[in-house]
């Protein structure tokens, strides 16, 4: 992985030989080393060794973008005469463009030189504790993989950014069973750089793990009401990722589906709630250093105590609707922790659910949403009662969360997010 | 497409374990237009070649995105290391047996590329048809999307071959204010399996059904929310096709299976009424091509139809190599990786439930108070057999006659125990076949199903 900066030196020099006065591209290598684990055992270890280059070619206001893995010197060549192609065919849209000259910088992220023999260890010590302390639980799969990449961008406006990064990371599908009896498909995961602590203590393992064991037995709730669901961090994080598509992304922006078109300064959300892309906060392991749209990332504030700060626009969204842009494409998500414990939101609760999942398709424009509740617990009169199965919960996406009810200040930390648990009234839940 | 560079490496092959070569490359096209701007004009082309070695009961996989013959003898190499390494971190030894037969599989189409012009203009000609005729539409979008895998297989110890699967859709999307200001969508995919001009030659052959669209979206436009609660519903042969791959095609990939799905404990027992049939078509479907054909997977097994519940008895299970011997079945061809870069998994390839003999309207008919649901934008299962389906386009019957359309909503149920309910099955299937599955890889897939009378969970306010 020592040649990227070769290769992309080579390929400025066939973007210059066909004189194209506009373009920007990112090369990448990576290489994946992933032990699989199979119904409790090893099954398969597996090496992949991955290019990729990504061109953008401006002819005038033309835009065409190809991607190829193939970066030999035909390979290049090949993505250029495409590249040219697709512009050329292109609708002329003077909203399409890239940033203006960054400077040049190196991102290091991670962890570059992995301990393998460590890892490996992690994660028979996971299938053996697991074994012990959670005999019900059956993993079904674990996938430990350690990545890492170098990618260099490059732009006509002399724009250089170049990425080293490498991460572990773990991910658990779990379900239990007894006799004939068996729960549905849990899972979790999390990224991480350091080796230092047992997997089953990172993250929300060890919670998915009782969880799933205390699912086995599961009550379908009676009739339909009007109650709290609380979201664990996992489904919060699904939530807050479908009112981001539905109500500040650029789509719904710019053909003007959005509810929260006119919204900017003012207050969408329970005061309770900020919501925030920050891809430098260090309990993120790999957060985005430079946009897609060739500027470095910024941290950005979408809702501050309910209050909408920003549409969530890339720059071609900004350049054709005339609204601001923002210099961030991840997600990084990190949400404001409050200052009740779980313990007690729950204890807070009359009726309502602890939902660890939502089965559910994303919402349509108006944010309406309806699904299913996975991996949920019923709450009655401030205590968790039972698992639940075909459970159903509809309700609203934008009136939920000027509903929240309470902000846990426990946070999930797995690595690539920071969501606390977030209890939403005014949901209807029914069951059959 | 491919030329074969690593047909000649089989010599590599190493003894005592059994061992797949694959090279491969996937290409995607990808046009976006939304309200008339030009938002994604994009080409992408990934190739490689992957090795995956079976060394009694575990695997070694290794893959190089270059399509060489130096990269064929690399991943032969470390792959057979990577097996050989976790063979001695494994609990089970599982012997497969010795061979699969080892047929040569033909060639069975091509690829045919087009340039990304013609695709910008039939977006282009699409949106302009939606936009001039309705002008009244809050929002449109069309999109093409293209992909297409062409691969060539040699194993060790089972069948070897070159095939393609090329498949190319337009997706047009619309969206319209209802009557209290809020927005409603429904979208339509046109195209199928095969390439630009097999599909896209003459544009005006899509009007037709972008009619058909609105007018449904003028129904939505005004319509209602179901009301929560156990009821009888017909379902579509599109939803019909979703219950097929989500609520049971998932429980009965062997995988799943043995991961402790509800399949497991009921083989050989009923699980629907006898109704229901259910096969896992691998090429060929009523004489014609299935919807995405399969000829041979990623560990060399010819594709052969996997039949799953035969008159409401489950009968059958999805498998690869492995979980076939472990159950005692044959492997019919469902392994199959998407990438070069990926593993074979056991996935769906045309799943569909069987027709029955009552025409459509004698469905409709018999529902005294219940909702016609006619499509489904997604769906999800579980291991219980608990699923769910989004609907996006639906409609009330009341006493026998479609009354008003439905705003989104959801369904949803237990497989095993909503199939007994089925007691009347239309005589015609209808497939979709532009969808992805997710399994740790996407998957190209088809799905169809008849038209079903069946009791069913419907979420609403």
């Amino acid at each position: 992985m020592s040649e990227l900066r070769q290769i992309a030196d080579r390929f400025d020099a066939i973007l210059q030989d066909r004189k194209l006065e506009k373009y920007t591209y990112t090369l990448s290598e990576s290489e994946k080393r992933e032990m699989n684990v199979k119904d409790g055992g090893f099954k398969l270890m597996r090496t992949v060794f991955n290019n990729n280059g990504s061109l953008s070619v401006y002819l005038g206001t033309k835009v065409g973008a190809v991607n190829g893995n193939d970066l030999s010197e035909e390979g290049l060549e090949k993505l250029v005469s495409d590249g040219i192609a697709a512009a050329e065919s292109a609708a002329e849209d003077p909203c399409h463009d890239f940033g203006p000259d960054q400077g040049k910088d190196v991102f290091r992220q991670g962890i570059w030189e992995p301990d393998l023999d460590l890892y490996l260890e992690r994660v028979k010590e996971f299938l053996a504790t697991a074994a012990k302390e959670f005999p019900k639980v059956k993993i079904m799969t674990a996938i430990a993989s350690y990545d890492r990449w170098n990618w260099i961008s490059r732009n006509t406006n002399g724009t250089e950014f170049e990425g080293f990064g490498g991460q572990y990371s773990f991910m658990v599908e779990i379900c239990a069973g007894e006799g004939e009896k068996t729960t549905g498909i849990d899972g979790t995961g999390f990224v991480t750089k350091d080796l230092s602590t047992p997997f089953m203590e990172l993250a929300d393992v060890r919670q998915h793990m009782i969880d799933v064991q205390n699912s086995i037995d599961t009550e379908s709730v009676e009739g339909k009401f009007e109650g709290t669901i609380i979201l664990t961090p996992g489904c919060a994080s699904q939530f807050i990722s479908m009112i981001i598509s539905n109500y500040v992304g650029s789509s719904v922006i710019i053909d003007g589906t959005s509810q929260w078109l006119d919204k900017v300064g003012e207050k969408v959300a329970d005061e309770k709630l900020t919501i925030a892309l920050n891809p430098y906060d260090d309990r993120i392991v790999m957060g985005e250093r430079a946009t897609s749209d060739g500027f470095r990332s910024e941290a950005v504030t979408i809702i501050d105590k309910g209050v909408l700060k920003t549409h969530l626009l890339g720059l071609y969204a900004a350049n054709k609707t005339g609204r601001p842009h923002v210099k961030n494409t991840g997600f990084d998500l990190v949400v404001e922790p409050g200052e009740k414990s779980l313990a007690e939101l729950i204890a807070s609760v009359d009726r309502g659910l602890v939902m660890g999942g939502f089965s559910g398709g994303q919402p349509g424009a108006n944010g309406e949403f309806s699904g299913v509740a996975k991996n949920s617990f019923l709450i009655e009169n401030g205590k968790i009662k039972c698992a639940v199965s075909e459970t159903m919960v509809n309700g609203n996406l934008g009136d939920a969360i000027k509903n929240v009810r309470g902000i846990s200040k426990e946070v999930l930390l797995d690595g690539t997010s920071v969501v606390p648990y977030v209890a939403l009234d005014g949901i209807i839940i029914s069951g059959k | 497409m491919l030329q074969d560079v690593i047909g000649a490496k089989k010599e590599l092959f190493a003894d005592g374990v059994q061992t797949v070569l694959r090279g491969q490359e996937n290409r995607n096209r990808r046009v976006v237009i939304l309200k008339g701007n030009l938002v994604q004009n994009s080409r992408s082309e990934g190739r490689g070649i992957s090795a995956r070695v079976h060394d009694r009961g575990t695997y070694g996989f290794a893959s190089i995105a270059e399509y060489t013959t130096e990269a064929a003898e690399k991943v032969l190499k470390a792959a057979t290391e990577n097996a050989k390494f976790l063979a001695k971190h494994a609990t089970k030894k599982i012997d497969l047996p010795k061979s699969y037969g080892m047929e040569m599989i033909p060639l069975n189409g091509q690829i045919v590329d087009v340039e990304q012009k013609l695709i910008i203009e039939l977006c282009q000609t699409v949106d302009k048809y939606v936009e001039s005729k309705y002008p009244d539409l809050a929002s449109r979008t069309i999109v093409y999307s293209e992909d297409s895998l062409d691969k060539i297989i040699y194993s060790s110890d089972a069948c070897s071959g070159h095939i393609v699967s090329p498949r190319c859709y337009v997706y047009v999307m619309m969206s319209a204010e209802s009557k209290d200001g809020a927005p409603v969508e429904l979208f339509k995919a046109f195209g199928g399996y095969g390439s630009f001009f097999d599909h896209f030659a003459n544009p005006e052959k899509l009007y037709p059904g972008i009619d058909d669209l609105y007018q449904k979206l003028m129904d939505k436009k005004e319509g209602t929310y179901a009301q929560a609660g156990y009821k009888t519903v017909v379902l579509g042969g599109m939803m019909g096709g979703m219950l097929a791959h989500e609520a049971v095609g998932h429980t009965v990939e062997a995988d799943l299976v043995r991961g402790g799905s509800v399949a497991g404990p009921n083989l050989n027992k009923r699980v629907a009424s006898d109704l229901v049939t259910m096969v896992d078509f691998a090429h060929t479907y009523d004489g014609g091509l299935a919807p995405l054909p399969v000829y041979l997977d990623d560990e060399g097994t010819k594709a052969e139809d996997a039949v799953l519940i035969k008159n409401g008895i489950l009968v059958g299970y999805m498998n690869d190599r492995e979980s076939a011997q472990q159950y005692g079945m044959a492997p019919l061809g469902n392994a199959r990786g998407w990438q070069f870069s990926d593993e074979p998994l056991i996935r769906m390839r045309n799943t569909c439930i069987l027709p029955g003999k009552n025409t459509v309207e004698e469905l409709i008919a018999s529902v005294e108070d219940g909702y016609y649901l006619i499509d489904s934008g997604n769906g999800q299962a579980d291991l219980t057999g608990e699923f769910m389906f989004g609907v996006t386009c639906g409609y009330e019957i009341k006493n026998g006659k479609l009354g008003k359309a439905l705003l989104d909503t959801t369904v949803s149920g237990v497989a095993f125990e909503m199939l007994k309910t089925v007691d009347m099955v239309s005589d015609k299937v209808e497939w979709s076949s532009s969808g992805f599955c997710g399994k740790k890889q996407p998957m190209a897939v088809g799905m169809g199903g008849p038209h079903m009378r069946c009791k069913i969970m419907i979420g609403g306010r």
